[in-house]
């Protein structure tokens, strides 16, 4: 194979694998719990900043990724407490509040930076020379760290006891919180894992571009697209529906210029939500 | 003879018939010696950080201006516009600046998308000067509209001979799909063909993308020689980063490197060269005494007077302003106008300069730049005064 060829392969599985690991957090908190979260890139962003200010401030990239699913998870927990849970039954405005939170995260970081965006060096910084293509490491990290991933929170929502609860309580709060079960503290552990792990996200991605305002928010779109296609009320399919956006984005990308291949993979996503409406995975109604 | 007593007092009831008499004459005699200058900028938005360069430049040189007299015996005073990155935000308050402010002239813009939203309402309805101090795209030829920071032939063409001049013949163009990008990069394309090299790819991407590996790709893929990119921020860090982490063996050139951007970039910056009208390491007596003033009297904006942020332009743009004024004898629109054709001012950050006539652009010193890891420049050779290639000569 030539590295032209080796190059290209490597783009569909890293550019695949970054918007997998980008849509997990949001796979818990649209797909299963339903909550049309906006400000769910503001969440990746705040874990961007965590590692960055690591990065900054104690010159170790890797504490701020361990850190950074810590502080967005309470912050995800502190959020759900305050304002989310009082917006489950108002989908509407749970729209525009998480919306204003995510406008109110991007700006107050924006008037804070000193510059339009900062560098953040990647722990692993040398590349690995395959078949001639010198690829970055890192990305190579974020590939397998994002399968494990989405293979560690599946078997834990689909296979353990605390998986079922949080299911249950998901699908049918009543008579779960009949069953001696406390919803409250489920939609808030489930807000705050979703968060965490979209923390996660912009931790390890964050040295793959800079770090600016816009982070989170402009990925956004792909995101709720992922999530749409793959059908609500579930884990599995957003991560299908990342992967079926991103690997014909990333192949298209080789070939036509890049402006014209993003349309085509928004409107290849429209034809199929119109024959496919409730998700992949799901049957028809 | 007056008795001591009433001396006193009528010494008190005329000090105080002066005091009135002062604040009654004197007031609107102080109101009629100073002149309004729009000074409009991002001040919030995306571009907060130029703007906070912007202002601070403009500041310090009106103080400058009114410490040595001010204009035609007049004070200046700066009338902030926050245009917020938003060219609807712009043009109200550019209305507001010529409508309500009555301004003499307005200075300002960080974008090509505010200039278009502003100058008409500025210069055209206003009917008042209209200065961008801002390298752009070119083809502003607007009436009352006058350009101070460089143009593309002045950014570009010294780089492209540069590189031809080294071997380079095979050229990759990206940049950011909007006019800025395209039109550089149609002039990088004119030049490289003139000089016998050849483009072997020339790509676009959206302004929002954020993972720029596809592209990153195909740079490395065709092997070329230089690579000469012009991908807008936040894009400019990860391409420039991907393409060298890739093994790039060319160079890489592009119009948007200097101490202002090369930290954004990282240490990755090594190496790429570009054009200026000023790099730090410019150090004419006159330049490097105004920017060391500059970060004295300005700590929030120091380390913030860079090329790409524009402050040579402001600088200039409020001076030339000045010489057309003094030239003119009048603050009237249509006179400065006239007079702007031909100013010229001795003395500038960079070098000396002067409106090339016709052009509505100027006569720049410019310099070829090689950026370094610690996100410094060092300046490859100076490149003397180059000649705008727009307007009445475009080539």
């Amino acid at each position: 194979m030539s590295p032209t060829v080796i190059r290209g392969i490597f783009d569909v599985l890293s550019l695949s694998s970054v918007l997998i690991l980008l849509v997990i957090g949001m796979a818990i908190i649209v797909g299963m719990m339903k909550v049309f979260n906006m400000c769910q890139g503001e969440l990746v962003l705040l874990g961007a900043v965590t590692a960055f200010l690591c990065g900054k401030y104690l010159d170790n990239l890797w504490i701020g990724i361990i850190l950074a699913p810590i502080v967005v998870g309470l912050f995800g927990l502190l959020l759900e407490r305050t304002i989310i849970h009082r917006f489950y039954v108002n989908p509407q405005g749970a729209l525009l509040a998480t919306f204003a939170i995510g406008l109110i995260m991007r700006e107050s970081l924006r008037t804070r930076m000193s510059t339009q965006s900062s560098p953040v060096d990647a722990p692993i910084q040398s590349s690995i020379d395959i078949g001639g293509a010198s690829l970055p490491i890192w990305r190579i990290v974020i590939m397998v760290v994002t399968l494990l991933l989405a293979l560690a929170i599946g078997t834990v929502l689909l296979k353990t006891n605390l998986g079922m609860k949080v299911r249950a309580t998901l699908d049918n709060p009543d008579l779960v919180s009949v069953s001696g079960i406390s919803t409250k503290w489920m939609y808030a552990g489930t807000y705050a894992l979703g968060s965490a792990l979209s923390g996660f996200a912009g931790a390890m991605i964050v040295p793959l571009q800079t770090l600016y305002p816009n982070l989170g928010y402009d990925n956004l779109i792909l995101m709720f697209i992922a999530v749409m296609i793959g059908g609500l009320g579930q884990f599995g399919g957003p991560l299908a529906g990342a992967a079926l956006i991103a690997v014909p984005g990333a192949i298209l990308g080789q070939f036509i210029s890049p402006v014209t291949g993003q349309i085509l993979v928004v409107f290849l996503a429209i034809i199929f939500m119109r024959f496919r409406p409730v998700g992949i995975f799901q049957r028809g109604r | 003879m007056f008795k001591k007593g009433s001396t006193r007092r009528n010494t008190a009831i005329l000090a105080s018939a002066v005091a009135m008499l002062g604040s009654l004459t004197f007031a609107p005699a102080q109101a009629a010696q100073t002149v309004k200058i729009g000074v409009l900028t991002d001040m919030t938005g995306a571009f907060g950080i130029v703007g906070k360069s912007n202002k601070a430049v403009a500041q310090f040189t009106i103080n400058e201006i009114n410490k040595s007299g001010g204009v035609l015996g007049r004070k200046l005073v700066m009338v902030l516009a926050d245009s917020a990155t938003d060219p609807a935000v712009a043009t109200q308050v550019a209305s507001k600046l010529v409508n309500q402010d009555k301004v003499a002239v307005v200075v300002g813009g960080v974008a090509s998308f505010t200039r278009v939203a502003i100058r008409d309402v500025i210069a055209k309805r206003g009917k008042t000067l209209y200065i961008w101090p801002a390298s752009y795209e070119g083809n502003e030829c607007s009436n009352n509209v006058w350009n101070t920071g460089s143009a593309p032939n002045q950014q570009v063409d010294p780089v492209v001979k540069h590189l031809l001049s080294q071997g380079k013949k095979t050229f990759y163009l990206a940049g950011s799909d909007y006019l800025y990008p395209r039109n550089i990069l149609a002039r990088v394309r004119q030049v490289v063909l003139a000089g016998g090299g050849s483009i072997v790819g020339e790509e676009y991407v959206p302004l929002d993308m954020t993972d720029p590996s596809n592209l990153v790709s195909k740079v490395l893929a065709s092997k070329a020689d230089a690579l000469f990119e012009v991908v807008v921020l936040p894009g400019t860090g990860p391409f420039i980063k991907g393409v060298v982490d890739g093994g790039f063996k060319g160079t890489i050139a592009g119009t948007l490197f200097d101490e202002g951007i090369n930290p954004i970039i990282g240490k990755q910056a090594d190496g790429l060269i570009g054009a200026q009208d000023f790099y730090l390491p410019v150090t004419d007596a006159f330049t490097k005494a105004t920017v060391a003033k500059f970060n004295k009297q300005h700590p929030e904006a120091a380390g913030l007077f860079s090329a790409t942020f524009n402050a040579p332009a402001w600088y200039r743009s409020i001076y030339l302003w000045k010489a057309a004024v003094e030239k003119a004898k009048s603050f009237d629109t249509a006179k400065v106008n006239k007079a702007m054709d031909s100013i010229s001012l001795k003395q500038s950050i960079g070098g000396p300069v002067s409106f090339a006539p016709g052009t509505k652009h100027l006569n720049l010193p410019m310099y070829l730049g090689k950026s370094n890891a610690d996100g410094s420049n060092t300046i490859v050779k100076s490149l003397g005064t180059i000649a705008p290639y727009e307007c009445a000569k475009k080539q």
